[in-house]
């Protein structure tokens, strides 16, 4: 009843329809074609049958696991709950302090509720800033069009460029030195001017940008936010810029990064507690 | 809200169960899950993921997990030795049966991205087209992978040398 040897045909089988019948993934149209060819290719069927039988011993070996009972800290309602009790510290401090500033100011800037568009312009720009941070952090020779070497010169030229005296940040303290920084063009639809990149690394090469843009009246909320490459994104706004910090390392060291960033780069009109 | 965190909380044990397989290592499999979830349920009300939520959580898991391993070749951290798993004694195996010690241990010598794919496939049961999206690589990439990890697999367990299987039909 077999298929005699000489009639085993390569016919139109591939290799990926081999991998499919052993995983359960074949269609139904080429079922029948697999299935001949097995029978006319033993070799190829006890290496499909091999296939199946590791499939088989991968699944008795970590199948259980799914049925373990769950640890109570892997619970979604608990982590949401925990979420919602506690902002970041640091967010919340912001928040104040953006607020406080932009009051000193007299500005005339009162609180409003956050429109829709001021939602998406902050969306934006975090996007932008993400994908400006993933571009260039991966390059080595050229990652900054000004090294920290003249950052003298980065920051006048940067700061002309964006309409705004704006510094690079010392992040020694927390264990960060500055490489450089670029100019990139405006971002689409965010009625924002020219940004500035800063990029800045550790001693294990982690690198981490600071993306800049001028503001005007518009009151970002200080907020987090994050992107699909594990990378972490803090976002604030002031009368004066738009700032994003991003970078991939443990959400601790980011909010510690940040901080430092948001310190140094906020506004500040008078020094807190004198005005 | 609900829906969301429900749809989550299903998703639960097969993360748990991938994350595990790829580090062997229970407490920090559980680590990786806590922190995925953590930032999925943050994310939530700032990105609307599209395509299937359980993908878009393993894909994350994934991220988190490869960026756990720079770290620790960074940091030069090696894995504990009772990382490894407690290998159930098999008893002695039908024909063609393969020793589970045997495929585990062959399984932490396979390159991370051959075992991520095949685990995705093997045991989370994943469709290939969802597979290949988790982990950001063409379909025809995705079959490669798949055909070397089994090919090393083979190779490792010397499961290659068995009896044949007499196909009749």
């Amino acid at each position: 009843m077999s298929a005699p040897h000489d009639e085993r045909r390569d016919s139109n089988v591939t290799e990926e329809m081999l991998h499919a019948f052993a995983d359960g993934q074949l269609d139904n149209a080429h079922r029948g074609a697999v299935e001949a060819f097995l029978a006319a290719n033993p070799d190829k069927a006890a290496e499909v049958a091999l296939w199946q039988r590791q499939n088989a011993a991968l699944s008795t070996l970590f199948g259980p696991i799914a049925v373990e009972p769950v640890p109570a800290r892997l619970s979604p309602r608990e982590i949401a709950a925990r979420q919602a009790a506690r902002r970041p510290a640091w967010a919340r401090m912001a928040a104040a302090a953006v607020l406080l500033i932009s009051i000193g100011a007299g500005t005339g800037w009162y609180l409003r509720t956050a429109t829709t568009s001021q939602e998406e312009i902050s969306d934006r720009l975090i996007d932008g800033a993400i994908a400006a941070h993933a571009l260039y952090v991966r390059e080595s020779r050229h990652a900054v069009e000004v090294g920290a070497a003249d950052k003298g010169h980065l920051v006048t030229w940067l700061s002309n460029r964006l309409g705004r005296a704006i510094e690079a940040p010392d992040l020694s303290a927390q264990g960060f030195t500055l490489v450089g920084g670029r100019l990139l063009p405006p971002l689409a639809d965010t009625g924002k001017g020219p940004g500035a990149q800063l990029m800045y690394q550790n001693q294990t090469s982690d690198r981490l940008t600071v993306y800049i843009t001028a503001s005007s009246k518009d009151f970002g909320k200080a907020s987090e936010t994050y992107d699909e490459q594990g990378l972490e994104a803090y976002y604030w706004a002031n009368d004066q810029i738009t700032c994003t910090v991003v970078g991939d390392l443990p959400q601790t060291q980011m909010q510690t990064v940040a901080k430092g960033v948001f310190q140094q780069l906020s506004w500040r009109p008078d020094p807190p507690g004198r005005s | 809200m609900t829906d969301f965190l429900d749809e989550i909380e299903a998703a639960v044990p097969a993360l748990r169960r991938y994350a595990r397989a790829l580090t062997r290592d229970a407490d920090r499999a559980d680590d990786l899950v806590q922190d995925c979830l953590e930032r999925a349920i943050r994310k939530r009300g700032l990105w609307r993921p599209t395509g299937p939520l359980k993908a878009w959580l393993f894909r994350m898991l994934l991220n988190l997990y490869r960026n756990d391993l720079r770290g620790a070749r960074r940091r030069g951290v090696h894995m504990a030795l009772d990382a490894m798993p407690i290998e159930p004694s098999t008893p002695p195996s039908q024909p063609g049966r393969i020793a589970l010690a045997e495929i585990s241990r062959a399984l932490d010598q396979l390159p991370n991205d051959q075992r991520e794919a095949l685990l995705l496939v093997a045991v989370e049961g994943t469709s290939y087209a969802d597979a290949a999206g988790i982990l950001g690589i063409p379909a025809g990439t995705l079959m490669s992978r798949l055909g070397r990890a089994r090919a090393a697999l083979r190779a490792l367990t010397g499961a290659g040398d068995e009896p044949r299987l007499r196909t009749v039909k």
